[in-house]
């Protein structure tokens, strides 16, 4: 009965070493469902100051107690500043009687044309006209994949095969959009590792050019910790190497493969934690349906579980 | 890093020790290793390091270095001889993983290396699912001038992958390296393709493409494809990126494979035979093991 009853204190004010033991499970509990040991680490630190010098005041467990402060940073941080209504900004640029344009950006692999084609197919159920612009003029088979997305959707692929400027032909296609009518061109690049600096120049050559509406960057959820740097470096480079007088950051994030890890879903974490900005989708399969949108409350049910 | 601080420290004591398991065991949960593994590893070193029978100073260090990276090592190298093709045979070599983790960019790089050697070499497509997978190929196979084999109608990987071996079996090739589709342990229909492939093909070797990104979701998957298919070797994609590719010790643990060549770049000279002090170094995010082992 003892050992029952001390496991409680009500009333009493936490310190540092009362929530250290249970913060440390926990935090190991994030790591196991993959979100990044530097973001673990801010994180409970963060919780942590949050709960020292806090009076528990109903019947309840430390561990809960932390549990409940942990949950709450998550859905926080978690939870977008703003909502994002893409259909709703594609209606109010259309009015300036030009299309909306999307670049999809993000490492080698990671999705980033599937999901465009996915995003097409929700467009034109949205009775959009859409148009797919093939700048990735690097990878082998990259150009030809999207021919067969676009023909499976019944859409029109902009190209000018391979080993041309990525940038030009954006621009090139986005005129051309404008010009047919289009209400969005969606803009597929070549995948890149971040530190390729050559590479990421040519990306922020093409995002400087067009200045698109939306520069969405692909992740998977596969990623371990290597999802913070990839996100803090493709921002640092956007700013680093822009030639706009306001530079373009990242202005949202897909999260791919989903279906791949179970509940292992604290890559979501370490991404929006990194950026701020809010997971605008989800993939969850390689299928043009397999498109959702971030639950937040069940993100955190599977980091917490 | 963590072993700098021990060799600038007099005085090993336990908790020397701890302090320093501690700053690795972070080093290795920031590299991707798997937090399971971290924890054994702590544990074992901990164990091999017997501080009573230790003498002074430079003795001891040594013996805490020494059994960090011969764990280390240990978990790299799974303790069988990877499959070596022979020559004047037909060696059938399947590639498997999951999306995007880098097949069929290496596929191209592993017959180039074995062509480069005067090996005959060729490649099949057996991948009927991804869009554009056969252009993608085919594009890679004659920027290398390697043979291939592929189709833009048929859609069943199994007849082609079966069509494919036979058909350069019959030419004489010693190396037919097989293309498969990328999938994943959550979708069962996808496995059984991968099984029934591998049943056509009979391959010699299975080789297990991962990517050095993947996070802790690697074991599961891993050990996933080795109760469907018989890998036996492990190739870690994009390591010039900054991932530091702890993923890799999952894999090997999973599927008692070792790692035998590494992705350094897109390009098809970006490969390279995989070496695994360098690797456990990069893992640490240190400067030469060999210096440190010699202290
Ligand atoms: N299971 C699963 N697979 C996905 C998902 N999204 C993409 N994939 C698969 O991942 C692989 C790579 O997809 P791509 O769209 O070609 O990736 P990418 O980022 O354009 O690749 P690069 O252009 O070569 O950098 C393909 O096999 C896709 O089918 C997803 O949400 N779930
Ligand atoms: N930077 C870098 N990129 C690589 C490396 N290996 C492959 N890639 C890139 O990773 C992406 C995916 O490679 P693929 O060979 O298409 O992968 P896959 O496993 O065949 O993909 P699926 O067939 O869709 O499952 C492509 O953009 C490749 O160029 C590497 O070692 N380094
Ligand atoms: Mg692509
Ligand atoms: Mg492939």
């Amino acid at each position: 009965l003892l050992s029952f009853v001390s496991g409680f204190v009500v009333g009493k004010t936490l310190e540092a070493s009362d929530v250290e033991p249970a913060l440390h499970k926990l935090k190991e509990g994030l790591m196991v469902k993959n979100v990044a040991r530097d973001i673990a680490d801010k994180l409970c630190e963060s919780v942590q100051k949050s709960l020292i010098g806090k009076k528990m005041e109903s019947f309840t467990t430390v561990n809960s107690f932390v549990k409940a402060a942990l949950d709450e940073a998550l859905t926080k941080v978690l939870t977008p500043k703003q909502s994002v209504d893409i259909l709703a900004e594609i209606k109010s640029v259309r009015q300036k009687g030009r299309p909306y344009a999307i670049v999809f950006c993000g490492v080698n692999g990671v999705g980033k044309s599937t999901t465009l084609s996915k995003v097409a197919y929700w467009l034109v159920q949205n009775n959009l006209k859409v148009l797919i612009a093939a700048c990735d003029t690097f990878r082998s088979g990259a150009v030809e994949q999207l021919h067969v997305h676009a023909e499976n959707l019944g859409l029109q692929v902009y190209d000018k095969g391979y080993g041309k400027d990525a940038a030009a032909i954006a621009k090139d296609a986005v005129r051309y959009g404008g010009e047919g009518g289009y209400d969005v061109v969606l803009i597929d690049t070549a995948g890149r590792m971040q530190g390729n600096e050559p590479l990421m120049r040519s990306l922020v050559k093409l995002v400087s050019l067009n200045n698109p509406d939306k520069v969405l960057f692909v992740g998977e959820a596969l990623v371990g910790n290597d999802a913070v740097d990839q996100l803090t470096e493709f921002n640092k480079k956007l700013v680093d190497f822009s030639t706009l007088s306001t530079p373009r950051v990242i202005d949202g994030i897909v999260l791919t493969k989903f279906d791949t890890i179970d509940d292992k879903v604290g890559a979501a974490v370490s991404m929006v934690y990194t950026t701020g900005q809010p997971i605008v989708f989800v993939g969850t399969g390689q299928t043009y349906n397999d498109l959702r949108r971030c639950n937040v409350e069940s993100l955190v049910d599977s980091l917490l579980k | 890093g963590a072993l700098q601080k021990m060799a600038t420290s007099n005085l090993i004591d336990e908790s020397v020790l701890d302090e320093l398991l501690q700053d690795i065991s972070r080093a290795l949960l920031q590299a991707d290793v798997n937090v399971k593994q971290v924890t054994d590893l702590r544990r074992n070193v901990k164990a091999a390091v017997d501080f009573e029978d230790l003498a002074s100073g430079v003795n001891r260090r040594k013996v805490i270095q020494n059994a960090v990276l011969s764990e280390l090592l240990k978990i790299v190298d799974p303790g069988v001889k990877p499959f070596a093709p022979r020559k004047g045979k037909a060696n059938v070599i399947m590639f498997v993983g999951l999306q995007g983790s880098g097949k069929t960019t290496t596929c191209s790089k592993f017959a180039h290396y074995y062509q480069r050697k005067g090996w005959k070499t060729a490649l099949v497509c057996a991948d009927t699912f991804r869009a554009g997978a056969f252009d993608q190929l085919k594009q890679n196979a004659t920027k290398a001038r390697i043979p291939y084999y592929g189709s833009y109608t048929e859609t069943d990987p199994v007849k082609l992958a079966m069509e494919g071996v036979d058909y350069f079996k019959s030419e004489g090739f010693e190396i037919i390296i097989v293309d498969t589709s990328g999938r994943h342990k959550q979708e069962e229909s996808l496995f059984e393709e991968m099984k029934q492939v591998e049943d056509a093909v009979s391959p010699d070797d299975v080789v297990f493409i991962m990517d050095s990104s993947i996070g802790q979701a690697a074991f599961e998957q891993a050990s996933a494809f080795k109760s469907r298919v018989r890998v036996g070797s492990i190739i870690v994609t994009k390591l010039d990126g900054h991932a530091k590719g702890g993923g890799a010790l999952a894999a090997v643990a999973a599927t008692k494979s070792p790692i035998i060549f590494m992705g350094t770049g897109e390009h098809l000279q970006e490969f390279e035979v995989f070496e695994s002090k360098s690797f456990v170094r990069r893992l640490l995010g240190m400067g030469d093991i060999k210096g440190l082992m010699d202290l």
